[in-house]
């Protein structure tokens, strides 16, 4: 029983070892680098409703192919205001409608352009 | 042959579902996903040489979504089990079977006030897993997942049906018995912190598991199948892209056929990563 006890501990010390490392490892890969030239006083903010958030993991998905469309400079999604706020280059052209096919891309669905 | 039963049902049990929130809701096109969990079960019989077994199992599992409407998900459980019979105890640790399924979204609606969503799934299981870990079928799993949110309050219900060795036969020529499983889960969500980055969610699940008995020369063998009940309360607390989850399985009916060993409550530590 002792045995058994002893081994469940050195166990779940792996597991828990593996998924700090696993977090980690995961959260270096995902950090988005940006151009050294785009300054925050340059950038267009645009507020978009989406609907189909229903906790903070949802984000990232989001977040992830919005970030990607050429000319976006970052974007910060919201479950609870049901809401994401997409900032873009003043040069870049991001039109209404190629964030409204990422947030479909991310199994959402887009409401207004809220500005 | 009651210990090369034992572990026969240990590989058909060892993935039973829990914390089965979010099913229903598929994952956003070019989406990782990595799951792993620490579960530990225990079992005995006093009937069967007063038989105790601990398992733990880490099923790593990753899932990627290859189109907003379909993802692929692989699964792959190390196992260690402790034996005890007679007060001699032995232990093994090995891989279990690999797990290959497709999601498909089937219907989806994004309303203001609430979120449903249907997906269909179909899985296999190939027996790659090590002597003694695995089923040494290939498994096929057809399933459909149903998920409900509105507000904070959440609901999932899924329902899988396993057709174990639908292709060929498994150990000692013997054809293991199919498996219905129904999870029905209900969360609700508390947002923490200024943006609501974080919540925390508790979770009850219901989970009901009828296995039929596995056949040997076209003969039910006797000391096999049955159908299970677990009560599973837990929490789920999300951070971000990192999802932490615990939750116990507690068996409430156990209508086994004949003398098999009995099942005691299951742990469960998880981790979501999505990135």
């Amino acid at each position: 029983m002792e045995k058994m006890k002893l081994n469940i501990k050195s166990n779940f010390g792996l597991f828990i070892t593996i998924v700090i490392c696993i977090a980690f490892l995961g959260s270096c890969l995902s950090q988005k680098t940006k151009p050294a030239f785009a300054s925050p006083k340059g950038l267009e903010t645009r507020v978009y409703q989406v609907l189909g958030m229903d906790c903070p993991g949802c984000h990232g998905g989001v977040e992830k192919l919005i970030n990607k469309i050429p000319g976006v400079f970052d974007s910060k999604a919201n479950w609870k205001k049901k809401q994401i706020v997409v900032r873009i280059q003043k040069e870049g052209e991001v039109s209404d409608e190629s964030i409204f096919e990422a947030i479909r891309r991310a199994n959402f669905t887009p409401g207004k352009r809220k500005n | 042959m009651s210990f090369l039963f034992i572990l026969f049902v240990f590989v058909s049990i060892s993935y039973s579902n829990g914390i089965s929130v979010d099913a229903g809701l598929t994952p956003a096109e070019d989406r990782w996903i990595f799951r792993t969990q620490f579960r530990y079960l225990s079992l005995s019989s006093m009937a069967m040489d007063h038989q105790k077994i601990g398992m733990y199992t880490i099923p790593v599992i990753l899932a990627y979504g290859l189109k907003s409407n379909l993802s692929l998900l692989v699964r792959q459980p190390v196992i260690r089990r402790n034996i005890s019979i007679v007060g001699a105890s032995s232990a093994e640790s090995g891989f279990g079977d690999l797990f290959i399924m497709g999601k498909f979204k089937v219907f989806r609606r994004n309303h203001e006030n609430y979120t449903l969503g249907l997906a269909a799934t179909l899985g296999i299981e190939v027996p790659t897993g090590s002597d003694g870990f695995s089923s040494e079928t290939w498994d096929l799993q057809p399933g459909l997942y149903f998920s409900w949110r509105r507000g904070s309050l959440g609901s999932d219900v899924s329902m899988t049906y396993t057709l174990n060795g639908f292709a060929d036969k498994g150990q000692n020529n013997m054809n293991p018995g199919n498996e219905l499983a129904f999870d029905w889960a209900v969360s609700y969500q508390f947002g923490l912190g200024e943006r609501s980055m974080t919540s925390l969610a508790p979770v009850i699940e219901v989970s009901y598991r009828d296995l039929s008995p596995d056949r040997l020369n076209l003969r039910d063998i006797e000391n096999s199948g049955g159908s299970l009940l677990f009560f599973s309360p837990g929490m789920k607390f999300t951070l971000s892209s990192l999802i932490l989850e615990i939750l116990v399985q507690i068996p409430v009916v156990q209508n086994r056929n004949g003398v098999q060993i009995e099942r005691n409550a299951t742990w469960l530590f998880g981790m979501r990563y999505m990135f």
